[in-house]
């Protein structure tokens, strides 16, 4: 150690000494004071309009992060996954937002919409709205966009499948007129179809539409595009935003300026600095700065800290021997102890699975009885029975054969370099090895761990591809997803290639469910629950969440769970501002007041 | 007779030969500590060991990372790689180098014109980058595939020194008089030339030694080290990637560091020490 | 001379053409494909996600045969078209690396050329004597034996973190956009400071023992000691090593690029730099094969045209080049 100090200190001497004579243009510290100035010491002085503005009092902006990996390059609302950080929900806006944790649909560009009969959806159209530009936004943008998916290749074209035309019915209502009405679906679509403009979009030719960055965004929302760079995308606020008037809705931060991520660590220092008032990154060691005295904030002031949004579970490839066996992924099943996982690996930022995956907003989907009498939870004594009954019997080096007396070496996987994923696939090999299966963690690179699931070529490894939504069926399309032949290229879920034809009619049977006949929708989720437990395509780990962490340095009056404060998601990845993250930014207060 | 007392004249200059002294008493040390440090620690490198992240302390002698593995262990695991990897691919990059160098300038000719032009070539060329390029089109990537990557692209300032050498000992006396009594030229080569440039080669493994231990320490860094083991460099990454710095953990980042740094830094003090006893020329300083 | 540049030049452009070939070649062949990866983040619907993986082979040109697609690469390239970047989408590479080369600049070269003349003068003033060279060059060796990673790593630490003198991350301060205000570049070179410092005192500690070392070698060689035997002021005899010195430590500046843009592309990553070795790490972490082939050619063509500059400039300082001489490649 005497060494290391005498090392470093020479090296910080050294550094120190050329610091201060090498570049002798090295001028006061100007930026370090733009960096840290608070508040109150911030110049106040409004930019004014027409000069470019290339400074944001800090009063006045709200810094995110946590979405976007790379500098903005795309506008374009169609490009899921690419888009900057804001593009649906700040610039463009859907007809309505659904809130997962009240499980209700507001209505937003809509003013209301109802199934007039089985295969008729009627619209009215809020009235009063403007993009941004100052043109009027009607029903007539609303049916070019959808017919838009119709005559190009968007996210949503798969609509026309069943849907068969629009009409309008007067200047403020629209028609929907079904082939065959997927009901889930379609609600899906209500709250993640962005509106765009017509007199801009028809201009465009459909590979601008399709793939095109679409600059300077025109939209209908809160936010307008400012300017972006290598490290950020800055919205300014919208001034005559609609639901100003209509909905008496006030939104304190004039900018929102995005950082992109360069790492956690980047992102963990912002926070802890008071610079980055939310930030969406998984950030191991939150748990512990919580009670640091910082003033960083989450969701829930104690674990598991964020709202679950999606699950963890294990994919296994039903194509081969033993995981063929129903009973061999149910002794892997009792082997491995989640929640080692969640306190070991996670801190417990994460909270284990349900038996039957479903999040804690689709509780009520989950057939309790079914859960009792088949749920499977950690039980490494009942692994071994199990394993014994079916004929696996310990070899020579301890661990269990096939019955034919074949070795059995299994690996699990998951992209190297993605950590928390590769501590938990340790977790779990040592739970297997323990009731005398031979798994061994692998870390390919994250192409090799795509590769090998979407073609099938893996024995086990993790997904969490199903995000919170409006319905259990994305869930359950997922895990069910009958198209085996085509998984390479849809990426539609399966990739243990279960291959049950009923359980997936059941599937499409709750797409065709009416989203408000509860009892319906149960009876089938609990019929799915009874497939997947009897079968054991996926075993349920636990549950991601919606990584929050938000500073009170600056801004104020942040959601959480207690009573006195707002419920809304504090997310600002894509598909999240649409799920009520927008309800949080007009809830904000600038801090000290 | 004579070879004998040459040879004891340098064993007698080695010894007293300083910096000769101090490089290959840390490299052991290195070496020792790489050999017999998995051994010492009861765990493997990615396992977990305690609620991370802790400070060193007597049970964990470097600590932990975030994800409670720990440190010591990976740094020993690591400095192993790190030791293969420099001997094989170090040693990959003076053969070839070799190799090439002894045929180039042995033979001369077209195929010198011919092995020279390649050998401009890939030393033009950003080795490290290439090495990047190829790293990360690889799904899965071990030591082996590591080091002879960077042996491949190491060896040509060995060819081109080496074909020097051998060109101005190709005209010497004792060659001529070999190739006359009818000697084949890979015979030459080995029983005459190489054993008067047996010094030169030591002193381009050890460089070579090093320079592979940084590549590769560079890549790793990058994450397109071995997908399977860990490595000082990989060490570094995940320390940088889950906040070591800003959390205060530089028992996480310095040892890794520090010790490609002591073992380079060694390596090059040795090879120093060596021409010094070896060119009697510079052992007055 | 003539035969000197056009051999080198020749070297060159078979270098470029290798390059280039192996810069196509790798990514068409091995496992994976960047359309699967562009769909997995994109999180569509599995119906949806069929028509789009279409559409997106088309877009990349990955639906002709494979001979095509090489000739297509060259004829792209003389267009100075090197794709669109799957990162960034839709945005052209090319662009992109323009938006990053500058950065790439203003550290590399300060750092190489105030590297090469402090750290030439520095290992010269070593040499002078025994005292000065037992304490001198170990600090230079372990400097020069010091992965820029990790050099970067505790300068970042110990300045940036612990005692909070530097920015430690991007080119600017993120609460700023590029502009010609004072303020501006103000926070640009205070972010330049220590991804500068890092690449300067490896490079630093690598040309003061090259230097101390050729100094040593020419004050040994037959020439001093003939000038010493004359009577020659000890002065004048490290002056002619020194100019004899300085020749090898040009090739060796060229033969070390490749070394040091590998040094600047990891220091680039610790300092979140916005250069070509962030673009590199984010290409990698992101599978944007075709924004990686950009950066590398670009890589490949700047380190031979810096390989040119040192080819001329060495036959400009060289006595003998320039009597007409011609040097060995």
């Amino acid at each position: 150690m005497k060494r290391l100090t005498v090392v470093l200190s020479l090296l910080i001497g050294l550094s120190m000494l050329l610091g201060a004579c090498a570049p002798a243009t090295t001028p006061a510290p100007v930026a370090t004071e733009a960096q840290t100035s608070a508040p109150a010491t911030a110049p106040t002085t409004a930019p004014t309009a027409a000069a470019a503005v290339t400074e944001f009092p800090r009063n006045e902006t709200l810094y995110t992060g946590g979405k976007q990996w790379g500098p903005p390059s795309n506008w374009n609302p169609f490009q899921t996954g690419s888009y900057a950080t804001g593009t649906l929900g700040l610039v463009y806006e859907t007809l309505f937002i659904y809130d997962p944790l009240t499980d209700k649909f507001m209505p937003w560009l809509a003013e209301s919409g109802s199934w007039t009969d089985a295969n008729t959806y009627v619209l009215k159209l809020r009235q009063g709205l403007t993009w941004s530009d100052g043109q009027p936004l009607t029903v007539d943008d609303v049916k070019f966009t959808f017919e838009l998916g119709k005559t190009d290749t968007l996210n949503f074209s798969s609509l026309w499948d069943w849907l068969d035309s629009i009409t309008k019915v007067d200047a403020n209502t629209l028609q929907f007129n079904f082939k065959e009405a997927l009901y889930q679906e379609w609600a899906n679509n209500l709250y993640n179809v962005p509106i765009v403009p017509q007199h801009i979009w028809s201009t465009m030719s459909e590979k601008d539409v399709e793939t095109g960055a679409n600059e300077k965004p025109i939209g209908s929302g809160a936010f307008m595009y400012q300017s972006y760079d290598q490290t950020k995308m800055v919205w300014v606020r919208n001034d005559n935003w609609w639901a100003i008037k209509a909905l008496g809705y006030s939104i304190a931060p004039k900018y929102i300026v995005d950082l992109v991520n360069t790492s956690n660590e980047n992102s963990l220092g912002l926070v802890l600095q008071g610079n980055e008032d939310l930030n969406n990154n998984y950030l191991p060691g939150v748990s512990t700065l919580l009670q640091g005295g910082y003033a960083m904030h989450t969701y829930y002031p104690n674990p598991p800290y964020h709202l679950s949004v999606n699950t963890a579970w294990l994919d296994i490839n039903l194509q081969e021997k033993p995981l063929s066996d129903v009973k061999f992924r149910q002794a892997l099943a009792y082997a491995i102890n989640v929640s080692d996982i969640v306190t070991r690996d996670y801190g417990n930022m994460v909270q284990a699975a349900n038996p039957t995956g479903l999040l804690p907003v689709w509780d009520k989907y989950v057939d309790q009885n079914v859960v009792k009498q088949m749920g499977i939870s950690y039980d490494p004594a009942k692994a071994k029975q199990l394993l014994a009954a079916a004929g696996y019997k310990a070899g020579s080096d301890g661990f269990v054969t096939n019955p034919d007396g074949s070795p059995i070496a299994l690996k699990i996987i998951v992209p190297n370099g993605w950590s928390d994923w590769m501590a938990a696939i340790q977790i779990i090999s040592k739970n297997a090895q323990d009731v005398g299966i031979n798994l061994q963690p692998d870390y390919p690179d994250y192409n090799g761990y795509l590769d090998a699931r979407l073609n099938g070529k893996f024995d086990l490894a993790i997904d969490n591809q199903v995000q919170v939504s409006n319905t259990p069926w994305s869930y359950y399309h997922f895990i069910f997803y009958d198209k085996l032949a085509d998984i390479a290229t849809t990426q539609g879920g399966n990739y243990g290639r279960y291959d049950n034809k009923a359980a997936f009619d059941l599937v499409t049977q709750l797409d065709k469910t009416p989203t408000d006949d509860l009892a319906a929708m149960q009876k089938i989720t609990s019929q799915l629950q009874t497939i997947q437990l009897t079968d054991l395509p996926v075993i349920p780990l636990w549950y991601n969440g919606a990584w929050a962490q938000f500073s009170t340095t600056n801004w104020t009056n942040w959601p959480g769970a207690a009573d006195n404060q707002n419920h809304y998601f504090p997310v600002t990845w894509n598909g999240y501002w649409n799920m009520t993250s927008i309800l949080m930014l007009t809830q904000l207060k600038p801090a000290g007041e | 007779m004579q070879q004998l007392k040459k040879k004891n004249e340098m064993l007698y200059f080695a010894m007293r030969n300083t910096k000769l002294r101090i490089g290959v008493i840390i490299v052991l040390i290195f070496v020792i500590l790489a050999i017999i440090g998995p051994y010492i620690t009861h765990y493997k490198p990615r396992d977990y060991v305690a609620p991370g992240p802790q400070p060193p302390s007597s049970e964990f002698w470097f600590g932990t990372t975030s994800f409670g593995e720990d440190v010591f262990s990976q740094f020993v695991s690591g400095l192993r790689a790190t030791f293969i990897v420099g001997i094989l691919g170090g040693g990959m990059g003076t053969l070839i180098g070799v190799l090439v160098g002894f045929t180039a300038g042995y033979r001369g000719g077209w195929l010198d014109e011919t092995l020279n032009m390649l050998t401009n070539i890939v030393l033009v060329v950003p080795s490290l980058v290439v090495l990047i390029i190829i790293a990360a089109y690889l799904e899965v990537r071990g030591f082996l595939f590591e080091s002879v990557f960077i042996g491949c692209f190491a060896w040509p300032w060995v060819a081109r020194a080496i074909r020097a050498q051998t060109f101005s000992l190709r005209t010497r006396d004792f060659v001529d008089l070999a190739r006359l009594s009818g000697m084949k030229p890979l015979k030459i080569i080995i029983t005459e030339i190489a054993p008067n440039m047996m010094s030169y080669l030591l002193l381009v493994f050890i460089l070579q030694f090093g320079g592979a231990i940084l590549t590769a320490a560079t890549l790793d860094f990058i994450g397109l080290g071995p997908t399977n083991t860990v490595s000082l460099g990989l060490m570094m990454n995940n320390a940088v990637i889950y906040g070591a710095l800003l959390l205060g953990m530089w028992w996480w980042f310095i040892p890794p560091g520090l010790a490609i740094t002591i073992v380079v830094g060694a390596l090059y003090i040795t090879n120093v020490g060596l021409d010094e006893v070896f060119n009697p020329r510079l052992r007055e300083m | 001379m003539k035969r000197y540049f056009s051999r080198k030049l020749l070297i060159y452009i078979l270098t470029l053409i290798l390059a280039v070939t192996v810069d196509w070649l790798i990514p068409r062949f091995m496992p994976g494909n960047p359309v699967q990866i562009m769909i997995a983040r994109a999180g569509l619907k599995a119906e949806s996600a069929k028509l789009v993986y279409s559409e997106y082979m088309k877009a990349f040109g990955l639906d002709v045969p494979i001979w095509q697609q090489y000739i297509n690469f060259w004829i792209a390239l003389f267009h100075g078209d090197f794709g669109v970047s799957l990162w960034l989408f839709p945005r052209p590479v090319l662009r992109i690396i323009m938006d990053a080369v500058p950065y790439d600049l203003l550290l590399l070269v300060p750092a190489i050329l105030i590297s090469w003349f402090a750290g030439n003068n520095f290992g010269a003033f070593a040499a002078r004597s025994k005292w000065l060279d037992n304490t001198i060059s170990p600090l230079g060796y372990v400097l020069t034996a010091t992965p820029y990673m990790w050099l970067g790593i505790l300068l970042a630490w110990a300045l940036g973190i612990v005692v909070h003198i530097f920015p430690f991350s991007g080119a600017y301060s993120y609460g700023l956009m590029p502009s010609l205000s004072w303020k501006f570049i103000g926070s640009l070179l205070q972010h330049w400071v220590l991804p500068f410092m890092s690449l300067f005192l490896v490079m630093f500690g690598g040309w003061a023992i090259g230097m101390r070392n050729m100094i040593i070698y020419e004050l040994e060689a037959d020439y001093s000691h003939y000038l010493e035997a004359l009577g020659a002021p000890k002065n004048l005899v490290r002056r002619y090593a020194f100019r004899n010195a300085v020749l090898p430590q040009i090739t060796g500046l060229a033969l070390q690029l490749g070394v040091i843009v590998a040094g600047q592309l990891v220091t680039e990553i610790v300092f979140s730099y916005p250069g070509l070795g962030y673009l590199i790490l984010q290409a990698i972490q992101n599978h944007d094969f075709f924004l990686l082939q950009g950066c590398f050619l670009f890589i490949i063509i700047g380190v031979l045209i810096a390989n040119f500059a040192i080819d001329v400039t060495y036959v400009l300082v060289d006595p003998r080049t320039r009597a007409g001489m011609t040097g060995e490649a």
